[in-house]
């Protein structure tokens, strides 16, 4: 290049900016050079801490014993997955082949059309396969929307009743006594103590409060109570669920309250169970294992009973949460997926170790023979805790999936705040009094939910 | 435009100030006017992703104007927002004229102190906070129980008692970063007018009503209306604090939390667009209205 030319071109731009230009030039065709790297394995997308902790091992196996057909486990935090996953099925962006899911952020792929749903439909692959009928049928509700199923059950999740069996025991309660609600809190009640002397009581029954939408879920499901019907429509303004929320405002509030706010995954909540502040909590089998983990302290303090029921000879148990594994539309190689999502969740050793990590029981109904499950656990003062919460998995209450459930539960927790405001505001506690005000909250609160519903032209046209 | 190099004639050609302005333009064009052109289009579909959509005129906004839960997020921001100019702002107010005073000792300490919590992100502040206001474990429940015996200690600042906990929240974090504002006007307003108004016999009250006021008042509409948009858009301190909730009876509902929850929870982006262009008129009439108190403040 002449001199000349090179002062035209400093004429032009300074040195300063023909050197940056020339970076930006060469780093752009650095970059659109760089090759893209080759997907040596199937990637599968995972939320649940103890399930990764669970499965890495399991897929370790795997992929020592197929290694042209590795399985590349990655952890995800919960919400990014239900983003990521959600952005994957309505614009096509980048998601693994298999993909272990919670039953809401499920339930939210569910809000489009049928074919917008980003997993393989395995509706008529679940049933050439007999796995209907191997699988606890209720395991399957959390994955179904307008008839098909979109993946294969990782869990049953039946609840039972988690106790402080050494203040229980100490104060000469018989558990095998409560059959209902009302036993419970009548013979128990006497643990309801004053310790402090400040005139208020430092000890209650239930880890329980007027705005935890899990414990609410849970308690209507196990009365028969729901929100959506078969046909997932708003459903909620029924007589069981009026009975059941103005029978919580008792629990909660006046003079006959038994229950306290402990919540899970908290500090103070932990250190409430620890101090014996709160006597029971409803305990799903996966949260069992978080009790043994976090909290140590309660070894051999603690025991597990049914849960009591609504009435006698009623359920006793119910359901909380749920996890499946799906296959993706836009996995290469549907059956080799398959091959491993059937291995991960049908598979006997792999259920024995899920088991021994998370106390999670399969849903396959044909492992629960397996002697592991029966072996008593010193943590839970030598009770067979698998084999306790498999004798409730039949009993499990069925479950609908909606993309509006997160909505549904939103309002019928609003409706249970309102109903104790009107409890407090006129002093009345008794659920036959409140029964008017509860269906009038509920009919509201489903008028709310079924207007928001008749919006959605996309999910209405395919049904 | 003209250009002359050092030959003095334009090295330049006609096209050459398009190219410098292009990256601006060129952003400007992808990441702001068309995602607020395809969020107008948006408003006016249903849709799942950008694959499913269905056009259905102005029934997002017809059902945004009758949606009782919209209301109820208006009403509640509207109700911190209130709170934050008529609470946060004078407290803000209160410690720069603290600060102010004359011979006041370790004065740089106290603007650390009271700055700091701006340093902090808002998430911490969430989460923070939603400890401290716990029932019975909680350390304000703890410390107002051991105080006050009578006091209740499962008082339940997060169920029943939403807007004065976000009003707490919001004191600590924002009260000291509004503050420098302030301060930093009081130290602008003059010495001779407030002098003179003393040797005239005002007290503190009249040299603060009549003088230091008149003078800070262009920072203090500047402060208000960065207090009524910021307070507008809230939405990360109530759904941290309420633990990814709206809280109970949806007392913590804001409106962008409600845009949030019906675009990424429920995935009716076409309503989360008509919402977000619903707040962006609110906050267009907020900035015309600051516009003509400063233009009327400049008349003055």
């Amino acid at each position: 290049m002449t001199p000349r030319r090179i002062s035209r071109l400093l004429d032009f731009l300074s040195p300063g900016a023909w050197t940056i230009l020339g970076l930006a030039l060469l780093s752009s065709a650095f970059f659109a050079a760089w090759p893209r790297p080759k997907r040596e394995a199937r990637d599968f997308w995972m939320f649940s801490p103890p399930n990764v902790q669970h499965y890495r091992g399991v897929l370790d196996d795997w992929n020592a014993r197929h290694p042209a057909d590795r399985i590349n486990l990655v952890q995800i935090h919960y919400q990014a997955l239900e983003r990521r996953l959600l952005a994957a099925f309505t614009s096509d962006a980048p998601v693994a082949d298999l993909v272990e899911v919670e039953s809401r952020a499920m339930a939210r792929t569910f809000a489009g059309p049928l074919d917008a749903i980003g997993f393989v439909d395995l509706t008529d692959r679940l049933k050439s396969e007999g796995l209907f009928d191997a699988i606890n049928a209720p395991s399957f509700g959390p994955w179904t929307t307008r008839g098909r199923t979109f993946a294969l059950p990782h869990d049953v999740h039946p609840c039972l009743l988690g106790y402080r069996a050494d203040l229980v025991e100490a104060a000469g309660i018989d558990v095998a006594r409560i059959e209902t609600w009302e036993d419970f809190h009548r013979i128990m009640g006497a643990l309801i103590q004053d310790l402090d002397g400040d005139g208020r009581p430092d000890r209650y029954l239930l880890n329980f409060w007027e705005n935890n939408y899990d414990l609410i879920h849970i308690l209507l499901l196990q009365a028969g109570g729901s929100l959506f019907d078969a046909q997932a429509q708003a459903s909620f303004d029924t007589a069981i669920n009026a009975r059941i929320l103005s029978t919580l405002v008792g629990w909660v509030s006046g003079p006959r309250r038994f229950c306290v706010d402990a919540r899970d995954f908290t500090a103070g909540g932990d250190r409430m169970r620890l101090e014996g502040t709160v006597v029971a909590s409803i305990l799903p089998d996966w949260l069992a294992a978080v009790w043994k983990a976090n909290l140590p302290g309660l070894g051999g303090k603690v025991k597990l009973m049914r849960l009591p029921a609504w009435e006698r000879g009623g359920r006793r148990t119910s359901v909380s949460g749920g996890t499946a594994i799906g296959v993706t539309k836009s996995a290469p190689d549907f059956e080799r997926s398959w091959a491993v999502a059937k291995h991960l969740y049908l598979s006997p050793k792999v259920a024995e170790s899920l088991y021994r990590t998370t106390y999670i029981v399969s849903p396959v109904k044909a492992h629960w023979s397996l002697p592991f499950y029966h072996e008593p656990d010193p943590f839970f003062s030598g009770q067979p805790v698998g084999a306790m919460y498999i004798a409730e998995a039949p009993h499990v209450p069925p479950r609908v999936a909606s993309p509006y459930i997160t909505l549904a539960l939103e309002r019928v927790v609003g409706v249970l705040v309102a109903l104790k405001r009107f409890a407090v505001a006129h002093d009345v506690y008794d659920a036959d009094a409140l029964l008017p005000e509860a269906q009038r909250l509920l009919k509201e609160a489903q008028h709310d939910i079924a207007r928001r519903m008749d919006r959605n032209v996309l999910f209405n046209s395919t049904e | 435009m003209s250009a002359t190099s050092r030959h003095g004639v334009s090295p330049f050609p006609r096209w050459a100030p398009w190219v410098f302005i292009s990256p601006f333009f060129v952003l400007f064009l992808v990441f702001t006017l068309w995602p607020l052109a395809q969020s107008l289009l948006l408003a006016f579909q249903q849709t799942f992703g950008p694959k499913s959509s269905a056009y259905i005129g102005a029934k997002n906004f017809t059902f945004l104007l009758q949606d009782p839960l919209f209301w109820k997020a208006v009403r509640n921001t509207s109700v911190y927002t209130l709170g934050a100019v008529l609470i946060q702002v004078p407290i803000a107010l209160g410690l720069a004229l603290l600060l102010n005073r004359p011979g006041l000792r370790g004065r740089h300490v106290f603007r650390l102190i009271f700055f700091a919590p701006s340093l902090v992100g808002l998430v911490f502040v969430g989460v923070m906070f939603a400890q401290l206001f716990q029932k019975r474990t909680g350390l304000i429940n703890s410390a107002l129980h051991a105080l006050f015996p009578r006091w209740d200690p499962e008082f339940a600042w997060l169920d029943t008692h939403v807007m004065p906990s976000l009003f707490v929240a919001s004191v600590w974090l924002y009260a000291g970063f509004n503050m420098i504002y302030f301060l930093a006007a009081l130290q602008n307003v003059n010495r001779d007018l407030l002098e003179a108004a003393s040797l005239d016999g005002a007290g503190p009250w009249q040299r603060f009503r009549h003088v230091v006021l008149p003078e800070i008042r262009p920072v203090a509409t500047f402060v208000v209306l960065l207090s009524i948009i910021g307070s507008f858009q809230l939405f990360e301190l109530p759904w941290v604090l309420l633990d990814n909730t709206a809280g109970p009876d949806d007392r913590g509902l804001t409106i962008v939390m409600y845009l949030y929850q019906t675009g990424f929870l429920v995935g009716d982006l076409g309503y989360a667009s008509a919402i977000g262009w619903v707040l962006g008129i609110i906050l267009a009439v907020a900035a015309i209205v600051q516009m003509r108190l400063t233009q009327k403040e400049q008349i003055r």
